[in-house]
């Protein structure tokens, strides 16, 4: 039984048809790499599954359920979380009221009080790093620290599926390298079902993901395990145009 | 005889639309551009109604010179409070944007009952009736009408015609894409403000001449709610959406005021208005982005 | 047990504000006006704050739960004057009565103005408020614009004495009463899921929705929330202090205004915001109506466009920001 499975997925934006019939699958606690060129609909994609958009055509299920016209709210309660390219604090709160939000509306939501949820926050900052910064108001943060929270407030959500959308563009590469590592210890420490992610940076991938999809132009063309999907031609020559004629 | 008054009925609708939909046409034009709503439109409604009481009154002079006047006072206006108030709040929340807007009309209700006092006053230009078949209009309505039609011809001239015209309509579609491509979006923006305003001051004098009583520092309340259903039911983004909008809106006002008129027991001006807003609600519920727009 | 209270500290400071004001207005003779009048702004403040404070929408047409609260107590008191005995109970179902109504009211509103955002939220909501009074007004309902004037059957309630020092004194410690219940029910918010809620949805309200967060019902919440106590002011300041309303008067937009004036100038969101937007206004108002009369408005419009683009935060935000790391920032928030 797979955990999340799209069906012939399409969504278009008037007359730009931004996902064409995309289906995948991806199994409870696997790491799967969802990787293209810009433009490819990895975003889209991601902003169907997470229920941002509904598509044309075409559904999504979760955990057996048929949940292509869920709202968000209902998705993470599910168990769907998500972080977004570009990080989305919310501001005026602290680091700490921040990621007791995820705690309080993930999938732990009607379970866990506000107490319990700032709690669960205190053991995750303990846990990524960020106990400097526990009570500051999560706007002063710098980009690097607004993204590791943004994971931590995905992570306290207790989520069955992570979707991260280019969580690590924009970081040193000795620092993807211990992102990654964490993100594999907490994902198997704390049972998160499958971390999928939307990555140009090649390093994170192949440290990561157990199989990759790749997307051009919103269509699917390859689907598989990650040694031989990168390299697969056809993936070489979307990014790197096609070899010179000898 | 009931087709000769319901078509009457219908040409007095389509005269007062035409004028209605005149004065929306700057409301729409600046949300469309800067996405900002002007929630002290009236305000600036009654600033052109006061320049042609001023005008007339004062000066003798007639309200069609009054209009370009009100035109050139608005623009003058509308560049004073971009540059002041309005550019530093465009990426603000929305929350800035609606209160600035509300303050500065409050600010200008106010100059104007300093200047002029809170009493009603009206001015009287007499320049006969005209007869079209079915019903007779006065002169003034029937000026104001033609006016406002005028109006917004050129102004779609000038949008298809001009580069600054082009510079708006780009703008308007997408402002970081028009921004790439090298227009001035700063200027377009204070550019569009001040249009907007001065479009929005000289339909006060066009207003005027359609009812040319009841001016009074306050007036505008009333202008601005109406303006807000004509600029939702033609599309908040479109100028030409909002004339045709006061078009649909001026022939439902005043057929429903025909026939409130007929029901005993009830006060036909207060039902129409409570129409108007019954029609705003339905609008914004079943269709937010306007009835006459294909999104 | 000690770690509960705690979390109750920042209601102190407010409870002692209005100590004092009680103390001033009964002890100082002449003052007592003022503080009538100050304790009117920081209950609408506060009542307003609930909404515009902790989600960032702007309601145009607040003053309209306000004017059905006030119906709510009219149309009680004129339709049970003729039961004998009743008394007092009159004026608790007019309470009650308000409350039904304005829940009532917020709910329709909500159903269809919730749904939107930013601009068009606000151009609904003035829309919801003139087609309401329109309405009383078109329809003839409730005396339409005629209104209602009860201060007969306000008489023959309570009998003269009571009844009039029901309008000079005793509306007005009611209406501090429910100044002092608007800000515990702010701080139970701020501190419950609801408020986490709340912030995160005005901070970023697509996100909000992808952490779990149902913003529609929260929205929702704080929408009747903030319109039950409008309703209870109206029944309270305006029913009770002046018998009579007419539509024109208690759906007048410029009460919305001074609403938004007080929670910005205080601080939108904060707890004592409101209440320190309140004094201020309140005080500034009544010396300006009596230096320059006339005047207030055109000195306000300038300076809410100054606070809008120079101190977002108002008084309190400031504050907050200031005293951050010191012990106070328990009792200021």
């Amino acid at each position: 039984m797979s955990l999340l499975k799209l069906e012939n997925v399409t969504k278009c934006f008037g007359g730009l048809v931004a996902v064409n019939q995309v289906s995948l699958e991806i199994e409870a606690g696997q790491f799967v790499g969802i990787v293209g060129p810009n433009g490819s609909g990895k975003t889209t994609l991601f902003n169907v599954i997470s229920g941002v958009y509904f598509p044309e055509e075409g559904s999504v299920i979760f955990d057996d359920l048929d949940i292509t016209h869920y709202p968000p709210y209902k998705r993470a309660r599910l168990g769907i979380a998500r972080t977004f390219q570009i990080p989305r604090p919310f501001s005026s709160a602290t680091v700490r009221e921040n990621i007791a939000v995820g705690a309080m509306f993930g999938s732990l939501s009607g379970k866990v009080g506000v107490d319990a949820s700032l709690k669960i926050a205190d053991h995750i900052i303990d846990r990524v790093g960020l106990q400097d910064h526990r009570n500051k108001p999560s706007g002063t943060l710098t980009p690097v620290e607004k993204k590791l929270m943004e994971i931590a407030r995905a992570l306290a959500m207790k989520p069955k599926l992570l979707l991260m959308d280019e969580a690590m563009a924009g970081m040193h590469p000795n620092d993807i390298d211990q992102m990654v590592a964490f993100i594999k210890d907490i994902a198997v420490e704390e049972k998160i079902g499958i971390v999928a992610m939307v990555e140009h940076i090649m390093r994170a991938v192949v440290g990561m993901a157990e199989k990759v999809i790749v997307l051009h132009q919103g269509s699917k063309i390859v689907d598989a395990p990650t040694k031989e999907a990168l390299e697969d031609p056809k993936v070489v020559e979307v990014y790197f145009g096609r070899a010179p004629e000898e | 005889m009931f087709l000769e008054q319901f078509t009457g009925n219908l040409l007095q609708g389509i005269v007062l639309g035409a004028v209605y939909g005149m004065a929306t046409m700057g409301l729409s034009l600046i949300f469309g551009v800067l996405k900002i709503v002007n929630v002290g439109h009236g305000a600036f409604i009654m600033v052109g109604a006061f320049i042609t009481l001023w005008l007339f009154n004062t000066l003798g002079i007639n309200p069609i010179i009054a209009v370009p006047v009100a035109f050139a006072v608005g623009m003058g206006l509308g560049f004073v409070f971009y540059y002041t108030t309005m550019r530093r709040l465009i990426k603000a929340p929305e929350l800035a944007t609606l209160l600035a807007t509300f303050s500065i009309g409050i600010l200008l209700e106010e100059l104007v009952k300093l200047m002029f006092g809170s009493e009603f006053r009206g001015y009287n230009w007499v320049v006969g009736k005209i007869n079209l078949g079915v019903t007779v209009l006065p002169m003034t309505k029937f000026y104001a009408c033609l006016g406002s039609v005028i109006i917004a011809l050129l102004l779609y001239l000038w949008f298809k015609k001009t580069r600054a015209g082009s510079a708006v309509r780009s703008v308007v579609e997408d402002d970081e894409g028009a921004r790439v491509c090298g227009v001035n979006v700063g200027g377009t923006y204070a550019l569009s403000f001040s249009l907007g305003i001065g479009l929005t001051v000289a339909s006060g004098v066009l207003l005027t001449m359609f009812i040319p009583v009841g001016i009074n520092p306050y007036m505008g309340g009333g202008y601005t709610l109406k303006a807000f259903v004509i600029a939702v039911l033609g599309g908040l983004s479109s100028p030409y959406g909002a004339f045709f909008g006061g078009l649909v809106f001026g022939l439902i006002e005043n057929g429903s005021y025909t026939i409130f008129n007929l029901i005993p027991g009830v006060e036909p001006f207060a039902l129409t208005r409570f129409l108007s807003f019954v029609i705003l609600l339905a609008i914004l519920l079943i269709k937010p982005t306007g009835l006459l727009t294909t999104k | 047990m000690k770690k509960d209270i705690s979390k109750y500290y920042p209601l102190i400071p407010v409870f002692a504000a209005y100590l004092v004001l009680f103390l001033v207005g009964r002890n100082i003779s002449g003052m007592w006006q003022l503080v009538a009048m100050l304790l009117f702004y920081s209950a609408l403040g506060q009542a307003f704050n609930i909404f515009l404070g902790m989600t960032g929408y702007v309601d145009f047409g607040y003053v309209a739960f306000m004017g059905v609260g006030t119906y709510g107590m009219a149309l009680a008191i004129t339709k049970l004057a003729h039961i004998e005995g009743l008394g007092i109970w009159i004026i608790i179902i007019g309470f009650i009565l308000a409350l039904l109504m304005s829940t009532l009211l917020s709910m329709a509103v909500g159903a269809v103005a919730l749904r939107l955002r930013g601009a068009y939220f606000a151009i609904a909501t003035i829309g919801v408020n003139e087609g309401f009074r329109f309405f009383i007004e078109g329809a003839r309902i409730w005396n339409g614009s005629e209104g209602i004037i009860f201060v007969a059957e306000l008489n023959q309630i309570l009998g003269r004495k009571t009844a009039s020092s029901l309008m000079t004194y005793g509306a007005d410690i009611i209406v501090l009463v429910i100044a002092v219940l608007a800000a515990v029910v702010t701080l139970c918010y701020m501190r419950s899921k609801i408020g986490y809620a709340l912030t995160a949805l005005r901070e970023d309200e697509d996100a909000a929705k992808v952490m779990g967060i149902n913003t529609t019902k929260y929205k929702i919440i704080a929408f009747i929330t903030s319109a039950c106590f409008a309703g209870l002011v109206g029944a309270s300041s305006w029913a009770l202090k002046t018998p009579y309303v007419f539509p024109p008067e208690v759906f007048e937009i410029h009460y919305t205004v001074e609403a938004i004036i007080i929670v910005l100038l205080g601080g939108a969101g904060t707890l004592l915001g409101p209440l320190a937007g309140g004094l201020i206004y309140g005080i500034s108002k009544y010396y300006l109506s009596i230096l320059l009369p006339g005047f207030q408005l055109l000195i306000f419009a300038p300076i809410i466009i100054i606070i809008i683009v120079l101190f977002p935060e108002g008084v309190v935000g400031m504050l907050k920001c200031k005293l951050r790391d010191s012990t106070l920032a328990r009792f200021i928030i």
